[in-house]
């Protein structure tokens, strides 16, 4: 087993210090062209983690795509503490869910706040005098910097309708990020684009290996308009040569530069992606485009085992000679495991994650952790939950979930979460929630039964609005059709996948209710 | 890995002014009907129909905003589409923007 990093990785602290050290004056942050550099941003880091004092515990921290959350993320895990980041666009209920269950001692304010009703003692992130800091501050506080010590939480989704909090040990962030580092070999001439939402592990992927490398993260807003010709102009003006994007998006934008018959600017010489199955025909459309000299890496990873743990070169030059066959629907793999990661294949082709990134578990759910991870030859392993193939040369491909969740633009989703939101409403009788491919890409999809005594006319609007003021934009299912019954099992539970194949063909729910 | 454009497409500010105009035709509600159409693989489409209640989302409206760029030499931004989701809204705002 490739176990050999473990416990001998410098911690992350360490890393992105020593990288500040050697280039105080390279740009660490570029924020709609503002430069923050490496000194800058250790002083910022050092002054902030100084106010946070000895505060262990975890800290709410507003996520928005601004160098002052990337402070704050940092300055936390200077000071011992653990990260949760929050995104202040979720509707206040959610954010008081989240910081509840992640047992958060205080909130940060970057100059964004989170919602006052979560009521914590909240820390201004102020404006560091420039050269008042010191690298001392970092390691003089006595803070729990051991590697098994909890770094930060994050969430994914629980059966329960109740985010689930992810803890992630300081020593399983500092192992994946040196081998993203490699991977995507990474030098202090590389600008990296900053786009994945700051609540989510891929962010973390964009964050930490650039700045323990010495390179630049580039934040734009026009990188997140929604529109691709203003997204390919910031790339070009920004210099960016690293983009890691969610796979669902990245579908588009492949869409986008066929229809124009355009390629990436020059600079971008890596693009990651990741988050659920690489479309053939997209990728067949990429390789039509001049693409040749751009590396186009898949990658794979779960919350639970850290940023990524599978990687492989789909396109370009670092892609095996001669090739897939893209266009006649060949599956891209989802890679071979990185350095760090310790992989097994259980029973029902399970994938089974070891080594140093492996979570510490769910906070204070024993049940969930102790049914999410196995134990292989006195090992920990985390069971992803999916099924995979393996080829001779050790490359896995994904073959499909053992449970019900779901992937939607690349975030994992138990339906059983939607279904309790929606099980909440009043006017909802039972309710059945399960994905659908729709318009080339994957959508939930509701079907619900109301009271007796429900108005059914507007409920799917009323729905809709209800779940918006409880949940993220990523739980609010696509289509919510009204429907006269579910279909159930033998056994007497509902059967979500039959429920909707009944219902599908009919789009509209009111053409539904009005069958009744 | 997981990651979610929506939440932080929508919590942005607008951004400027959409690139200078294309020497294309004005934005008429019957176009943008069209281009719904297209984008959602659905008849069932009027001038006043809601994209994100016909099951569009932010990704699906990236193709929206791709054809309205293609068509009219416009660059609107997923939150100018938030504020004017329905054909008719669209093509006002397409028309305002040239």
């Amino acid at each position: 087993m490739q176990c050999e990093t473990h416990g001998t990785t410098p911690d992350l602290i360490q890393a992105f210090t020593e990288t500040a050290l050697r280039n105080p004056e390279r740009a660490a942050l570029v924020h709609e062209g503002r430069v923050v550099t490496y000194r800058r941003l250790q002083e910022l880091v050092n002054g902030l983690a100084g106010r946070l004092g000895p505060r262990r515990g975890a800290i709410a921290v507003p996520a928005t795509h601004t160098p002052e959350t990337v402070v704050a993320l940092l300055a936390v895990l200077a000071a011992g503490g653990v990260y949760c980041p929050v995104d202040p666009a979720f509707p206040p209920a959610r954010q008081e869910d989240m910081a509840s269950a992640a047992g958060c001692r205080a909130v940060i304010d970057t100059g964004t706040a989170l919602d006052p009703r979560l009521g914590l003692p909240v820390i201004r992130s102020g404006q560091e005098e420039p050269g008042r800091a010191t690298a001392s501050t970092t390691t003089g506080l006595g803070q729990d910097l051991s590697p098994e010590a909890p770094a930060y939480i994050l969430f994914t989704s629980g059966s329960t309708g109740r985010p689930k909090p992810v803890v992630t040990p300081r020593r399983a962030i500092a192992a994946s990020v040196r081998s993203l580092r490699d991977l995507f070999s990474l030098t202090e001439e590389d600008r990296v684009l900053q786009f994945a939402s700051l609540n989510w592990d891929t962010s973390l992927e964009e964050i930490l290996p650039t700045l323990t490398a010495g390179a630049a993260l580039v934040f734009d807003r026009e990188a997140h308009s929604g529109s691709f010709p203003r997204f390919l102009r910031t790339v070009e003006r920004e210099r960016v040569s690293v983009l890691d994007l969610p796979t669902a998006f990245w579908h588009e934008l492949v869409l986008h530069l066929a229809e124009e018959g355009t390629a990436l600017p020059d600079r971008v010489r890596l693009v990651v992606i990741g988050g659920e199955a690489v479309s053939p025909a997209r990728l067949a459309d990429w390789s039509r485009l001049a693409t040749g000299r751009v590396r186009l890496v898949n990658t794979y990873g779960c919350t639970e085992t850290t940023l990524i743990t599978h990687a492989v070169d789909l396109h370009g030059p670092g892609a095996p000679a001669p090739g897939w066959d893209w266009a006649s629907g060949t599956r891209a793999p989802i890679g071979r495991p990185l350095p760090h990661v310790v992989e097994d294949i259980g029973d029902r082709d399970e994938l089974l994650i070891g080594g140093p990134a492996v979570a510490l578990g769910y906070l204070d759910m024993p049940r969930a952790t102790e049914e999410g991870y196995a134990v292989v030859g006195g090992e920990r392993r985390f069971r992803t939950g999916d099924r995979v193939s393996r080829t001779p040369d050790g490359l896995l491909t994904h073959e499909g979930r053992l449970n019900d969740e779901i992937k939607i633009r690349g975030i994992r989703v138990d339906p059983a979460e939607v279904e309790a939101h929606l099980a909440g409403h009043p006017a909802v009788n039972a309710v059945a929630v399960t994905g659908a491919v729709s318009v080339g890409r994957a959508a939930l999809v509701a079907y619900v039964v109301p009271r007796p005594d429900a108005e059914p006319r507007c409920l799917d609007g009323d729905l809709r609005a209800y779940l918006r003021e409880r949940v993220p934009a990523h739980l609010v299912p696509s289509r919510i059709t009204v429907v006269p019954h579910l279909v159930l099992t033998t056994s007497g539970k509902v059967d979500r996948r039959a429920s909707h194949q009944r219902y599908a063909t009919v789009n509209r729910s009111k053409e539904t209710v009005d069958e009744r | 890995m997981s990651v979610d454009t929506t939440a932080a497409a929508a919590g942005d500010p607008p951004a400027g002014p959409g690139a200078p105009a294309g020497p294309r035709a004005g934005a008429d509600t019957e176009g943008v009907v069209a281009m719904f159409r297209r984008v959602l693989e659905s008849e069932d489409v009027s001038a006043d129909s809601d994209f994100f209640l016909l099951g569009g989302d932010s990704l699906v409206a990236t193709r929206v905003l791709s054809a309205v760029a293609r068509s009219y030499g416009v660059e609107l931004t997923f939150e100018d589409f938030l504020g004017a989701p329905t054909p008719g809204r669209l093509a006002e705002k397409i028309a305002d923007a040239r």
